[in-house]
């Protein structure tokens, strides 16, 4: 009996073994199979899919975090049209919500190219706008009978991001934009277009859950901080476009910068355009040099290059602040006289007088007294005929003609003194003239304060451009322009706060290669407070009709600019800020 | 009864044919026992990866999700706050751009002005784990793996 159930019991071991090893023998086989080979493979490519990760555009603040340009989430909204069910219903929603026309939609959607299954409606739509019509598209799948789809069935709707410009036209010469492939033009957008934008990164991404830390991380592209100030850039755009008005200017640039630094507080030109609809650019603008001027557009500075002029002759040892002239209304110079600005003698003068007086003579008389060698190799250590690195796109070199260029003749040693003959950019009067206002040291100007990547801010250090002139020279400088302000009460002093500045009114050359006696530029540079300047200001106005001259026109400007900046600014009248100097 | 009667029978007993296959039996169901808890428990430890990877996965396109809306919300919230709205906005309450002459000066001892700083957020974890212990990352198998190469390695 005991011997029965051992045998069965053995039978019984031996037909699950059987099975188990069956079992185990189809599994290897299966596993080994010519079919599992090619399984193998099939997974493999499904294993992880290759992506391209667009990182999102870094976003552009000014000094204090006000967003000047950002990301927005815009849909691209389009059909399949293989799942549409009733052309008419999708029509006329995407027609009522989107603002298309009915009919053409409808035309699109009856009739669509052949071979087509994807149909891009609409792109760039407003996500309010998106998400209506999206609401309708459920609200039209609720009403539709159980088992049936709805009549807007096939919409899709896709995001991406678009560039946003939150505060419209403000700055727009410095910011420039971002069009629909991404890629910015003009301002910030161009220069920086590498950083902001980020590297797009085509990797293999795993879709096994396993594998999920593969996942890579992708970092957006760097955010920027400018050194703009935007409430002084604002003041700054409404002042310009209150003084074109008033004095019936045609064009105009008023320019704040810290001489110290370098930083750029305020750019502000015309004309401008809303950042956010830059297809328009071509309406506004004729040339690309119009869309930021102060840097890309050299033009005769006339009078407010006698600084520098002034400058060299006192750096060089050619003249002190004392140093007398006769100034007999004329002086003859390679051959060409050159007389004053109103074409009168003004008797004797110092070299107060001569700045005061805006004497063309004086200067003259200066430069030929330094020679061509020693003039022309202070304005080369002033930057002029060279760019000046801002950080902008599309700068202009100027020009400056020196003795063995074609172009150059012996009278222009006399005319450039004044400011004649010689191009430069709005900028590069602004550089130069830091190395008065800051003790010699001139900066080069700039827009970037720092830069943001992955949560941590690097400042950017200012960048000098060299001494052309002593510290002493500078003071001495800074102290007689004060002072020929002060004597001539001009409209440019700021109550409360001791400036220095030049005006300059130039005279602007035909294609005959004439001056055109009409027609003026009329600039004023300045800087304040002038035992510590902490803002420098160029202002140019482009053909004013009101009146010709920069002490009229510019020079008033210039206080009103002045005025906002030490509000904004934070700075307090001189004598409250020598009380506290003196604690 | 003596002792080698006790032993003879003690012998027998252990001997005897159903004691030895019992002996097999749950030797045989032990060793199954012991595979089964392994496969539940290594089947287990997958699953779980598997969630939390389809989390993690879920998570990364949420992230991009909230981050596209922060994004929205950030310029929606600068366009309300614009040079040019905040400046109506004051109009229509009554204010006007004070004058530098209707400007107060007030020192204030130790006051430091603050300067124009954008405060960045910390900096961001690494996002991948290969600082975690091998523990929180390797399966069974991974670890069988390690063992018999540390195994082999050791002798």
């Amino acid at each position: 009996m005991r011997q029965q159930y051992a045998w069965r019991s053995n039978l019984l071991v031996s037909v699950l073994a059987l099975a188990a090893f069956l079992v185990l023998a189809q599994m290897v086989r299966i596993q080994n199979s010519e079919e599992a080979v090619i399984f193998r493979l099939q997974s493999l490519s499904y294993a992880s899919e290759l992506r391209t990760f667009y990182p999102d555009r870094g976003e552009i603040y000014d000094r204090n975090g006000h967003l000047l340009a950002g990301n927005r989430t815009v849909y691209e909204v389009g059909m399949n049209l293989g799942a549409m069910r009733d052309p008419s219903a999708i029509a006329l929603a995407v027609s009522a919500q989107l603002g298309l026309d009915y009919n053409e939609v409808l035309g699109q959607l009856t009739a669509p190219p052949e071979g087509l299954s994807y149909l891009v409606l609409a792109n760039y739509v407003e996500s309010d706008k998106a998400l209506a019509l999206q609401a309708l598209q459920k609200d039209a799948q609720m009403q539709a009978a159980e088992g049936t789809s709805g009549a807007l069935t096939g919409l899709e709707f896709s995001t991406h991001p678009q560039r946003s410009y939150p505060e419209d036209s403000l700055a727009s010469n410095i910011l420039g934009f971002v069009n629909r492939e991404g890629r910015g033009y003009f301002g910030v957008e161009e220069k920086y277009n590498d950083l902001l934008a980020g590297n797009p990164v085509q990797v293999l991404v795993p879709t096994d859950p396993n594998r999920a830390v593969e996942i890579p991380h992708v970092s957006n592209g760097t955010t920027l901080v400018l050194t703009i100030h935007r409430d002084l850039q604002d003041a700054a755009e409404e002042i310009l476009d209150n003084a074109l008005s008033t004095y019936g200017a045609s064009g105009g640039t008023i320019i704040v910068m810290d001489p110290k630094t370098g930083e750029l507080l305020a750019m502000a030109v015309t004309p401008r355009m809303n950042l956010n609809e830059f297809w328009n650019y071509g309406v506004i603008y004729d040339t690309a040099s119009e869309f930021n001027q102060s840097v890309s557009v050299p033009y005769e500075p006339g009078s407010v290059l006698k600084i520098l002029t002034m400058a060299a002759a006192l750096d060089s040892n050619t003249v002190t602040p004392a140093t007398s002239f006769l100034d007999t209304g004329a002086i003859m110079v390679g051959g060409v006289t050159i007389q004053n600005w109103d074409r009168q003698a003004w008797g004797p003068q110092d070299m107060v007088g001569c700045l005061q007086h805006s004497l063309n003579v004086c200067m003259a008389w200066l430069s030929t007294s330094m020679g061509p060698e020693i003039f022309y190799g202070y304005m080369d250590r002033f930057g002029l005929g060279r760019p000046t690195g801002v950080d902008l796109s599309g700068e202009a070199a100027g020009r400056l003609k020196i003795p063995g260029d074609e172009d150059w003749y012996p009278v222009d040693l006399g005319t450039n003194s004044f400011g004649q003959g010689i191009a430069v950019t709005p900028i590069q009067m602004l550089m130069a003239a830091s190395a008065i206002a800051n003790d010699g040291h001139m900066v080069t100007p700039r827009v970037l304060y720092a830069m943001m990547r992955e949560g941590r801010q690097y400042n950017v250090t200012p960048q000098f451009a060299g001494m052309p002139i002593s510290q002493a020279t500078a003071d001495t400088l800074s102290e007689m322009l004060a002072l020929s302000l002060e004597q001539e009460s001009s409209n440019a002093l700021v109550p409360g706060y001791r400036v220095a500045g030049k005006t300059g009114t130039a005279q602007i050359p035909t294609e005959s290669g004439f001056y055109d006696a009409t027609k003026t530029n009329a600039s004023f540079i300045g800087w304040g407070p002038v035992d510590d300047p902490r803002f420098m200001i160029y202002v140019w106005l482009e053909q004013p009709s009101a009146s010709i001259w920069g002490s009229e026109t510019a020079a008033p400007v210039f206080s009103e600019i002045a005025s906002k900046t030490v509000i904004l600014l934070d700075i307090p009248p001189d004598i409250i800020r020598l009380q506290i100097a003196a604690r | 009864m003596n002792l080698d009667s006790v032993n003879h029978f003690v012998h027998a007993y252990r001997m005897t044919p159903w004691r030895v296959q019992r002996q097999w039996i749950v030797t045989f169901l032990l060793a199954v026992i012991t595979l089964a808890m392994v496969a539940a428990l290594y089947l287990d430890v997958t699953a779980q990866a598997a969630i939390t990877g389809r989390r993690i996965q879920d998570m990364t396109y949420q992230m991009s999700i909230i981050q596209q809306s922060n994004g929205d919300l950030e310029t929606r919230l600068a366009s309300l706050t614009s040079a040019s709205v905040m400046e109506q906005r004051a109009l229509n309450l009554g204010y006007r751009p004070v004058t530098t002459d209707e400007m107060e000066y007030l020192v204030v001892p130790g006051y430091v002005p603050s300067q124009p700083e954008i405060l960045s957020a910390a900096p961001k974890p690494p996002v991948n784990l290969a600082g975690n212990p091998s523990e929180y990352t390797q399966s069974l198998l991974d670890w069988f793996d390690q063992a018999f190469q540390q195994f082999g390695d050791g002798r």
